[in-house]
């Protein structure tokens, strides 16, 4: 825990963060202060112990049992493949493809805009495209905006200092009207894994506290929250045991090649820029267009976005309310996350003495409530098997999202870009952490999200966050949805509401591997 | 909707359309194979009606629904046991049939072995790979899900299996639609007698899996020169069925918990490989819809069907279309049966000139990994339906440290190897009523052995707890630098 860094485990969760994109100019002598300049500077990250127990604080002053605190911003530090190699000649050696090559020569793989004008394509990114590639990334995440402004600003200074360039500078806020929750509304990052392990030899110091009373038996070791997977740290860590056959049986580690990449990670970030009025505009003409169709009287925006995410607003699944959103729902994470879809759910015996109470979701294996086009549904199988097998394959493409929301809310959600203030600039800095980035981010965005037909029948696309670059399709997505006596209609848009923008491959090496490998 | 009339062939192929009886004979064969099926499995659980049924023989009404379920054509069960890196290489070889069911660590090594090859390719999908023999650049890879039984039926006969017990089922036939198929489809080389063997083909444990004079699934033509159609033991019209009839049955676990868990059903209801991609999806699936209620069934045309090729990430040298270089041979969109890639002479280089996201295809498996199969289901939801009552499952899988990955299965468990979902807390008590029902009791389960079984040990829950403890600490040791002490019951390493 005094080696990994914070915002691996457990992962940076904080309202505001400031990312500074660093480039190391080509100059022999700048080259060789960049290896001082990281020595010099790994003083300043966040390492896991220090992160957890502010995670900790942080569950004392939301249970009232503390008063909320000034709290120190948490920096975290990472390298691209062409930053890295700039410190060390291993840098070739680290075993991902995709990161040797980068997110922007992936980025048509992942079903990005290939059109030389397209916003999307990766020659005209605001950040990370040919061009203005990044070679390290500081992410500084804190509790209020002046705190971690305060902090970039000193970092900032020492990288400036250090003769490196800081091409990129860009904030990123919860918003203000619904904090949790990201632009097109909905409740984001409920569904997020908690890590399995201990922090000490306390048996109670999980990282991930447990909720679930041991009463349960062995689903008190399957969960965190209920419903909020437990993963083997080699998931996320490398170097560590990750998914085996069995969750309760750890597999074997996470390849660290080279040595020094142990408790290191990869981490992904996506400039990803939200078109809201692109959103709700297609979704209330899409809406109108079923509520003339048998079985789908009455459908309106609100509830077919849900449909394709799998939540409501307030972040309640759409398996447990399927009719309307239900708020206290939403916002009590001993149950919103709790739901199965290939069988019943129950309520479960928890340590706070908190009874589950709310309507529990019923088994829908073909979708007919939850679509298996749904967001959600596609990322996380949950309790289903999918085209890769059991579920021990779907523990394996868990990732941890630490990413934040950009720009300013819009105030009429179908305003068109020309009436709104932003002129559409906002959206997620989509940030997350991973063990692989071909087996995890990659595998969900090009074989889950961006394909009709996983990990299961009948979907899709992902409407939401998926794309389609099959030729000839013009880029239209399309997924399959249920009326209220099992009718079957199609959902499809050439819409492109969520648009690449920038961002890069990225490795977090650990703290000793800054010290040494890399600083050294 | 009413009873089906005809059970056709396969993505509707065309073959026996001038052989006079052989489409009948087919429907009735297709027909046998449901009931034989439904019928063993009656018999096995106490006589009571299936949730499984013969759209030809009877219509459950309600409302029905079609479900698709896909999976990749890559067998996972090489990537559980050998890594991907290997796995590729192995995938892409015919190995020795006495070898299924069996992994050494070192497949290479076929010295000895009788001379008989199958292909390790279990996802009802396999490939041949053609290359260059000077130069070892792949010139073409050919993809198949067509089952063997299409074929065997054009001999005359499609031979049974009395374990389950499935009847012989005869065919007019016709030999020279065989050859021409074989000389359009694989080489025009191949002569008639080069189709049957002269004596029996024997598996690991010494059973004729094709008798002497029958047609020989493993011919040299449908495996070490080429590819007819898919020849993996597992990979069978018969085999397809059988699953979708015993995944219609409810489980339950030792301790009588009804059975939910995709690879928990797997272990326990022993329907068919646990290191599949397709097994435990194609069980989990029509285990769910069992579970409430529907009636199910294959769709027809049943078949095993490649449903598309995914190119995303593709790029050939000249930057030109991929799209060109796939075909699809027989079948037909979203119902492939058999598809090649392969480069237009036109454009002057080879598969092995293609990259998908910047690698290189040095492997047939790297294709296989964009495909995907399916079958199709028909779901019947109707309005009331019986309770079924539970059955026990009798199967179970461990993980054995040699493969820390994969599942054994029908083995008893060795010592420091840890049996499998035993402590997942699978199924739920409170579900479905399933604790106060009456767990109906099993008989024996068909394609394991009694005496396999009758040896297996069921631990206790401390055995385990201690097993794994000891197993975690000697990983820890030879592993990381992190300690993996942990408290029985629970999974938790410490990360220090």
């Amino acid at each position: 825990m005094t080696d990994i860094q914070a915002m691996v485990v457990p992962g940076f969760l904080k309202p505001h963060q400031t990312l500074l994109g660093i480039v190391v100019p080509d100059d022999k002598r700048v080259a060789i202060d960049f290896k001082a300049f990281i020595r010099d500077f790994t003083p300043n990250v966040t390492r896991a112990r220090e992160g957890l127990e502010d995670r900790q604080r942080h569950r004392a002053v939301e249970s009232r049992r503390k008063p909320r605190g000034q709290t120190k911003p948490l920096v975290g530090m990472a390298f691209t493949y062409r930053g890295l190699r700039k410190t060390t000649l291993g840098a070739a050696s680290l075993g991902s493809d995709a990161f040797r090559q980068g997110l922007a020569a992936r980025s048509a793989y992942l079903g990005d805009p290939v059109g030389l004008k397209d916003e999307g394509n990766p020659k005209n990114w605001k950040v990370g495209g040919p061009g203005n590639e990044l070679d390290a990334l500081i992410v500084i995440a804190g509790d209020t905006r002046p705190q971690v402004d305060k902090r970039a600003t000193e970092l900032a200074r020492i990288i400036q200092k250090a003769g490196l360039k800081m091409s990129y500078r860009e904030k990123g806020d919860v918003r203000p009207d619904h904090p949790g929750h990201e632009h097109f509304g909905f409740d984001d990052g409920i569904s997020q894994p908690g890590i399995r392990g201990r922090a000490s030899e306390d048996p109670n110091s999980f990282i991930t506290p447990r909720h679930i009373a041991k009463a349960e038996g062995p689903i008190h070791s399957l969960f965190g929250y209920p419903g909020q997977d437990l993963v083997w740290p080699g998931v996320l860590v490398l170097g560590h045991p990750a998914t085996s056959p069995d969750p309760l049986v750890p597999g074997t580690p996470s390849a660290a090649i080279p040595a020094w990449t142990a408790n290191g990670s990869y981490l992904v970030f996506r400039r990803l820029r939200q078109d809201v009025g692109l959103f709700w505009r297609t979704m209330r003409a899409e809406a109108k267009r079923l509520s003339k169709l048998p079985g789908f009287k009455g459908m309106m925006d609100e509830k077919l976005a849900s449909r394709l995410v799998g939540r409501w607003f307030s972040g309640a699944p759409v398996n447990r309310v399927p009719q309307k959103d239900d708020r206290g729902l939403g916002k009590n994470k001993l149950a919103n996350n709790h739901f199965r879809f290939d069988s019943d759910a129950h309520a479960y015996t928890l340590n706070s003495g908190f009874v589950d109470k709310f309507p529990q979701s019923m088994a829908d294996p073909a979708g007919l409530t939850c679509p298996w086009a749904a967001h959600i549904r596609k990322v996380n199988t949950r309790d289903s098997a999918s085209d890769t097998g059991g579920r021990d394959s779907t523990y394996a493409r868990r990732l941890l999202r630490i990413g934040i929301p950009f720009g300013k809310p819009i105030r009429n959600p179908y305003a068109t870009i020309n009436n709104d203030p932003q002129k559409g600039e906002r959206g997620l800095l989509f940030l997350s952490i991973q063990a692989s980035i071909e087996d995890q981010f990659e595998f969900l965005m090009a074989r889950w999200m961006g394909d009709p037909s996983r990990p299961k029948m009948p979907a899709g696309h992902d409407i939401l966050v998926g794309q389609n670059d099959t030729p000839g399709e013009n880029r239209e997505r399309r997924c399959v949805i249920f009326g209220s006596e099992v009718q079957q209609a199609s959902v499809s848009t050439k819409a492109q509401w969520v648009v690449p923008t920038g961002g890069g491959y990225f490795f977090v090496p650990s703290i000793s591997a800054l010290q040494t490998v890399l600083g050294g | 909707m009413a009873l089906l009339t005809q059970y056709d062939t396969p993505a509707f192929l065309p073959d026996f359309n001038a052989i006079p009886g052989q489409l009948e004979a087919w429907n009735r064969a297709v027909s046998a194979w449901f009931d034989q099926n439904i019928a063993a499995d009656q018999a096995m659980y106490g006589h009571t009606p299936l949730q499984y049924y013969n759209a030809a023989t009877f219509d459950p009404g309600g409302i029905a629904v079609e479900q698709e379920i896909t999976w990749n054509a890559f067998p996972k069960e090489l990537l559980r046991r050998y890594g991907r890196e290997r796995a590729l290489i192995l995938a892409d070889r015919p190995w020795p049939i006495e070898s299924f069911g069996v992994y050494p660590p070192d497949p290479d090594n076929t010295a000895g072995t009788s001379g008989v090859f199958y292909r390790p390719q279990e996802e009802y999908c396999e490939w041949h790979v053609r290359r260059n023999p000077d130069t070892d650049r792949i010139l073409q890879v050919t993809f198949t899900s067509e089952p063997p039984e299409y074929w065997m039926s054009l001999t005359g006969l499609v031979p049974g299996d009395p374990t389950v017990p499935i009847s012989d089922q005869y065919f007019p036939g016709d030999p020279e639609t065989l050859l021409r198929l074989y000389h359009e489809l694989v080489s025009p080389d191949v002569k008639y007698e080069d189709l049957f063997v002269s004596s029996d083909v024997k598996d690991a444990n010494g059973k004729a899996i094709t008798k002497k004079k029958q047609y020989n699934i493993y011919n040299k033509w449908n495996t070490t020169l080429g590819i007819a159609h898919l020849n993996s033991p597992p990979n069978s019209l018969v085999a397809e069925i059988k699953l979708g009839a015993d995944a219609s049955i409810l489980y339950t676990d030792p301790k009588g918990r009804l059975l939910v868990e995709p690879d928990a059903l797997m272990a326990y209801a022993a329907y068919g490989g646990p290191n599949r991609n397709s097994d435990p999806t194609i069980g989990a699936t029509v285990n769910a819809l069992a579970r409430l209620g529907a009636y199910v069934t294959l769709r027809n045309p049943v078949g095993l069907y490649m449903d598309h090729i995914d190119l995303s990430g593709w790029e050939a040298p000249d930057k030109k279309s991929i799209s060109e270089c796939v075909r699809i041979l027989r079948g037909l969109p979203g119902m492939i049966e058999r598809m090649v890639v392969e480069v237009p002479k036109k454009r002057g280089f080879t598969i092995s000139d293609l990259t998908i996201v910047g690698v290189p295809i040095r492997y047939g498996g790297q294709i296989a990994e964009c495909i995907t199969v399916k079958l199709v289901g028909t779901a019947n939801i109707v309005p009331k339906h019986l309770p079924r009552l539970p059955a026990a499952g009798t199967g179970r899988v461990f993980i054995d440290p040699r493969w820390p990955l994969a599942l054994e299965q029908f083995k008893s468990t060795p010592p420091g190897a840890v049996e499998g979902f035993l402590n997942e807390g699978i199924g739920d008590p409170k579900q479905s009523g399933a604790a106060t029902m009456p767990v109906r009791k099993a008989g024996i389960a068909t394609y394991s052995s009694q005496r396999r079984l009758s040896r297996f040990r069921f631990y206790k829950s401390e055995e385990i707890d201690a097993q794994r403890s000891q197993r975690i600490k000697s990983r820890a040791a030879t592993g990381t630098s992190a300690s993996y002490d942990r408290y029985p019951g629970d999974g938790c390493p410490r990360i220090s």
